[in-house]
């Protein structure tokens, strides 16, 4: 086999999974356009976006977790904890930037935490980030027990608006890309995927598995709390558990785009589309006229489905691409 | 000799313990600059715990280690790697989801201005490294975890190569490899750049062409250290095990049953990774498989339980034709599978010896579905005496024995289970000399009692010793079936070499390795 | 260096094996579970001496009583732990059961000598779909049971038409609040439970298999266990007891609403991984969970005893997990290091 035809046949591999997946946006925004002409408008595109980039942020946080074969519950925690902070101080000294690093401090203290326990003591990530889940949600409802408090306008035209006649979410999600891109093909990104592929094989080949492990979840937390920043502006106001519906939504979005939940294999585009995909699911069943209860059924059967789908693409893939050994 | 030299590494009275056990105890050695030193001992003998102390793995819990009269305590690989010690371990340190190029320059592959790996940069690179070091057959871009196991070592072994190191550590190297001159001319040029080289291996032969010192090391001490030359082969093997190499394999009579329908028998087998076989086993009978890494036999044995997938040919069990879907049903049909990945495809980590043993039939130790543990240890001690695996075992976690234990397991469990044919895919790897004399008595006392057995095995010995007849696999195909009187070690090679001779079946052009 | 003759070495002895790094059926394992009795014997003590209302016979047994829920609750969800997975559906689950005995009975006792039966079986129902999706096409469990909650929590909302307080049949909230021989009906059934399912996941067969197909789901594949049809038994189960859960729910409470259970998903896996057990599945004695269970139980009822907001309630909980975890992680990392060296080894053992 020449080096070019194994190039090629590497990179339909590891486009397997996120490729389905944009198929299968492609698909469905197509349905939603059919039913709901200014679905494609400006408007109706700014909109979708809108919808989209919280979970977005937050799914593609919680991908960088998972790569390196970890778990992590955490994710609805640090963004409401963003959220009420921002909720709460917004309109105080502090500033928009002041917020922001504020909110990222909080994001990379827990994502701190989380990395520590599981990389340098060991204990599993599920049982951790569920502690620090719930420990999440306690600060919260303490810094503000019920709905309320208030994100200056700043905040919310800088993060909803348009910058220079383009959507902010939309520049929001082209840097989360842009940026993943460059983590991809640093030696971290590099060293992401091997921990989360083969960690002892990793580990005998020199890489620092822990600083990895760290460096993953604190990054993820950092990006939580963009995500709650985000969601502050939003909704214009502070809401403990806004947050708590979240979690599904992100790991359907981490899995729909292709990523392997045992770490490994994947990225942060997969998710993005992913998370698309669920927002158009959402639009899609709107314009198709589905009766509002019905809508949990449909996620639920559809998120199955479109993850059972990108699963099968990427094994298929693989199994294509091994032959016989 | 050179005495008045300094060593380039000096190994002091190093001890390292796990819990209870000692793995090594006051171990101390030297190694000279551009030299060869053999490591040799049985499984359990601590020499993977020494490779592992020199390349940073694990710490010591005393004794010191110098190079070039500078003490050397390293943490991790990256400290070995800063004082040049390199190694190329036994169970491959590739990451097999990155390609070739990724895994040679891991942990820090070439990055370019922007701080970015660049991928066609480091193909490049790696694809002058493999040259430099005779590879040729090996795409940079290629998936580790696509390669067949004896590229993954070639790989594993031009890595550490690749680091120019002043100690290199190589274990088990030739244990995949097809074409051992490779590896020979590779070491001849390193002792050149005056590498210090420890070879661990148990192929004496190699040991013999290559090293001029050999260490050996029994229940974690040294026992032997001494010029190669000056040891015989039965010196050399009872320092390690204590008993003479005559008494390893005793040629007993066939007691293959005449006239009887055979056990097992295959026609036409055609699946992935196997291009028609046909073959038969009687009861009695012991038949092994030879052949080089991927040639079909993994396929093979899986395929006989229902693992891998048929596309035709027919399997019949002691004359009658049948589907075999499952492992399940297989073993209902007494074909039992002793797999290859002992720790992830044998063994119950989380269960105790005599749980792991009794599974496949705790049922039948149960009254009303709750496990009767009386009756369990008397179902479990029919067969612990064949396997000679000692009582005492029994109630501890099967992840405290040694991999000799193990093994003994795992046949008690397949014995347990009512096995007619058993499938052994190499089942002595990793096992200790005094183990591996119980599980050829084992698997003699088997056919004795009418049953059959299936042997694939990577030591050509073994074959040579037990088999009764040997199908040499070649690209997916049966290259040559070879009867008891024609069995030598060179015969075998070169059939699964590809090299046919007179009346062998020619492989299949047409087949896929 | 002196070389040895090969005549003057003794016999080589059998190498002998290591004095056991043994984890049997009992021993090791069930010190987590121990310490978590202690803790919660000191959470107890502790308050009563902090608190003299506290700790009168009748408030201790209503502990006892209140930790029902999550012991029933906590079995099934350590199943699926035990197998490698996890039920995230438990939650919607119960509250599918309370709803469902409450709108068969509608208040009266003659509807529920079937309703009881119908409920267990929908729910355990629920709990084989997810089993069907998690062993049969082999979907990842967490998305699974997450998804299927949520479809099912839909559904069940469709179809009470979002009404959400049932009365319940009197003689389950007799049976939740009053006792024989002085002790409540509810504790003679926790120690009934208790027994059964400590039979199950300890001493039958197939409990065994389960622990065997945790711990090394290869194996169990090529010895040819019957692993799907398990999985599917484990997460019925898990179905069965949120069911059960939600039924004796609805007694104790009088009434229903579907989404009761939801408070008791997070502290049903703190439960179980409090106890000792591992998330990624095959180890941790039943009496780990069970400990678990009753502990938290009790932490819940000292948190309300001390008027907790929330928010307190919340911390302390997550807290607690973390600490649980911190204090087995000594022994945790001991295996770790066991385990990730004895990766390395082709033969397992102490080489």
């Amino acid at each position: 086999m020449t080096a070019a035809s194994q190039l090629a046949q590497v990179r339909s591999v590891a486009a397997g999974g996120s490729a389905a997946a944009f198929v299968l946006l492609c698909i469905m925004t197509g349905i939603y356009a059919v039913h709901e002409p200014s679905a494609l408008s400006a408007f109706g595109i700014s909109n979708l976006l809108n919808n989209t980039v919280v979970l977005a942020l937050a799914a593609s946080g919680l991908t960088l977790v998972v790569l390196c074969g970890e778990l992590d519950l955490s994710g609805p925690g640090v963004m409401a904890i963003g959220n009420v902070v921002v909720a709460t101080t917004s309109t105080g000294s502090l500033g928009a930037t002041g917020n922001l690093a504020a909110v990222l401090a909080i994001g990379a203290a827990v994502g701190g935490l989380n990395g520590f326990l599981v990389a340098y003591l060991g204990l599993q990530s599920l049982a951790v980030s569920l502690g620090s889940l719930i420990v999440c949600q306690g600060v919260a409802l303490l810094i503000l027990p019920a709905p309320g408090g208030e994100v200056t306008d700043t905040i919310v035209q800088a993060v909803s608006g348009d910058i220079r006649a383009i959507p902010a979410p939309a520049l929001i999600m082209a840097v989360t890309a842009g940026l993943w891109l460059l983590l991809k093909h640093s030696r971290l990104g590099v060293a992401l995927y091997a921990v989360g592929a083969d960690e002892p094989s990793a580990r005998l080949s020199g890489l620092n598995t822990r600083t990895t492990k760290l460096s993953a979840f604190v990054m993820s937390g950092i990006v939580y709390a963009i995500a709650g920043f985000v969601l502050s502006a939003e909704i214009g106001s502070g809401d403990p558990r806004v947050s708590d519906s979240f979690l599904l939504f992100m790991y359907a979005a981490v899995a729909i785009g292709g990523t392997s939940l045992g770490g490994g294999r994947g990225g942060v585009l997969g998710t993005l589309v992913g998370a698309c995909i669920l927002s158009v699911l959402q639009k899609m069943l709107f314009a198709l006229g589905v009766a509002d209860f019905y809508t949990n059924i449909f996620n639920g059967v559809i998120m199955i489905l479109a993850i059972f789908f990108g699963q099968l693409s990427a094994w298929l893939a693989r199994a294509r691409h091994r032959g016989q050994g | 000799m050179d005495v008045a030299a300094p060593p380039l590494l000096a190994f002091r009275s190093v001890c390292k313990r796990y819990g209870a056990t000692t793995a090594l105890d006051d171990v101390s050695f030297e190694l000279q600059p551009a030299k060869v030193c053999g490591l040799l001992g049985e499984n359990g003998a601590g020499k993977s715990t020494l490779v592992k102390v020199l390349s940073g793995v694990v710490a010591p819990d005393t004794g010191t280690i110098r190079i070039d009269g500078k003490p050397f305590l390293p943490r991790v690989i990256a400290d070995a790697r800063a004082r040049r010690v390199s190694t190329a371990f036994q169970e491959l340190s590739l990451v097999p989801a990155l390609s070739v190029a990724v895994n040679l320059f891991l942990p820090r592959p070439a990055i370019n201005r922007f701080g970015l790996v660049s991928t066609r940069r480091i193909e490049a690179d790696a694809e002058q490294v493999l040259q430099q070091h005779g590879v040729t057959d090996i795409s940079p871009s290629a998936l580790v975890g696509d390669l067949p196991l004896g590229m993954r070592q070639k790989v594993e072994i031009v890595r550490a190569f690749s680091h120019r190191p002043a100690v290199l550590l190589l274990d088990e190297p030739t244990a995949a490899l097809s074409d051992r001159q490779w590896l020979f001319s590779l070491i001849a040029r390193a002792l050149r750049d005056r590498t210090s080289i420890l070879y661990i291996s148990h192929k004496l032969d190699e040991i013999r062409a290559l090293c001029s010192r050999c260490v050996i090391l029994r229940n974690g001490r040294k026992v032997l250290d001494s010029e190669v030359a000056a040891l015989s082969d039965d010196a050399i093997f009872s320092s390690m095990a204590g008993r003479s190499v005559g008494e390893v394999f005793v040629r007993a009579s066939t007691e293959i049953r005449r006239g009887a329908k055979p056990v097992l028998e295959v026609t036409h087998l055609k699946g992935s990774g196997i291009d028609d076989i046909g073959f038969s086993v009687a009861p009695g009978e012991i038949v092994g498989v030879a052949g080089l890494e991927g040639q079909g036999q993994s396929r093979l044995f899986k395929a006989l339980v229902g693992l891998s997938p048929l596309q035709t040919g027919a399997i019949a069990i002691e004359g009658v034709t049948v589907a075999i879907r499952s492992p399940r049903a297989a073993r209902r049909l007494g074909v039992i599978l002793v797999p290859e990945e002992r720790k992830s495809e044998g063994l119950f980590t989380g269960l105790t010896t005599m749980a792991n043993i009794s599974l496949p039939v705790i049922n039948q130790a149960s009254r009303l579905h709750l496990v009767n543990q009386a009756s369990e240890r008397r179902l479990v001690e029919t067969v612990t005496p064949a396997v000679k695996l000692p009582e005492r075992y029994l109630r501890l976690s099967i992840s405290a024995l040694s991999g000799g234990n193990q093994q003994k397991a795992i046949l008690a469990r397949a014995l347990l289970a009512g096995a007619k044919c058993l499938l052994l895919f190499d089942p002595t790897r990793g096992v200790d000399v005094g183990a591996k004399q119980h599980i050829y008595a084992m698997m003699r006392g088997f056919v004795r009692g009418g049953g059959a057995i299936l042997f694939y095995s990577t030591e050509l010995d073994e074959l040579v010793g037990l088999c009764d007849r040997c199908l040499v696999l070649y690209r997916g195909a049966i290259a040559g079936e070879l009867a008891r009187v024609e069995l030598s070690q060179d015969v075998i090679l070169a059939l699964a070499s590809g090299h046919s001779g007179g009346r062998t079946r020619r492989a299949n052009p047409q087949a896929h390795a | 260096m002196r070389m040895r003759k090969a005549r003057a070495l003794p016999r080589a002895k059998v190498v002998p094996e290591a004095p056991p790094v043994w984890r049997p059926a009992v021993g090791p394992d069930l010190v987590p579970a121990l310490l978590v009795f202690a803790a919660t014997g000191l959470l107890v003590v502790g308050m009563m001496l902090a608190s003299p209302s506290f700790g009168s016979f009748d408030q201790l047994t209503a502990i006892l009583v209140t930790a029902i829920f999550l012991v029933v609750a906590s079995f099934g969800q350590g199943l699926v732990i035990l197998l490698g997975g996890i039920d995230l559906s438990l939650g919607v689950v119960i509250g599918i059961g309370g709803m469902m005995v409450a709108g068969l009975t509608r208040g009266s006792n003659d509807a529920l000598m079937s309703a009881i039966p119908l409920t267990l079986l929908s729910c355990a129902g629920i709990g084989l779909i997810n089993g069907i999706g998690v062993g049969l096409a082999k979907l990842p469990p967490f998305i699974t049971t997450l998804s299927s909650g949520i479809t099912f929590f839909g559904v069940a909302l469709g179809i009470t038409a979002g009404s959400s307080q049932q009365p319940v049949a009197p003689a389950l909230q007799t049976f939740m609040n009053s006792g024989w021989l002085g002790l409540p009906y509810p504790i003679l059934f926790t120690v009934a439970f208790v027994a059964a399912a400590w039979l199950f996941q300890n001493r039958s067969a197939e409990g065994r298999k389960l622990y065997a197909i945790g711990s090394s789901p290869g194996a169990a594949r090529v010895l040819g266990l019957p692993v799907a049809a398990l999985t599917i038994a484990a997460y019925a189960i898990s179905g069965l007891c949120a069911g059960l859960t939600g039924i004796l729910l609805a007694g104790y409470a009088a009434s229903a609403t579907l989404d009761m259970g939801s408070a008791l998903l997070m502290p049903s896996i703190a439960a179980v991984v409090i106890g000792g057990a591992r998330v990624t599945g095959g180890s941790g004695p039943y009496l780990g969970t069970f400990a678990g269970a009753l502990f938290l139980s009790t932490l819940s009822t000292v948190i309300t005893a001390l008027s907790f907001s929330q928010g307190l309630r919340d911390i302390v909980q997550g807290g607690i997990i973390l600490i649980a975890l911190l204090l087995q992680s000594g022994r945790l990392n001991l295996r770790h290091h066991r385990w990730r060296w004895a990766h390395h080894q082709q033969g397992g053992g102490l080489t």
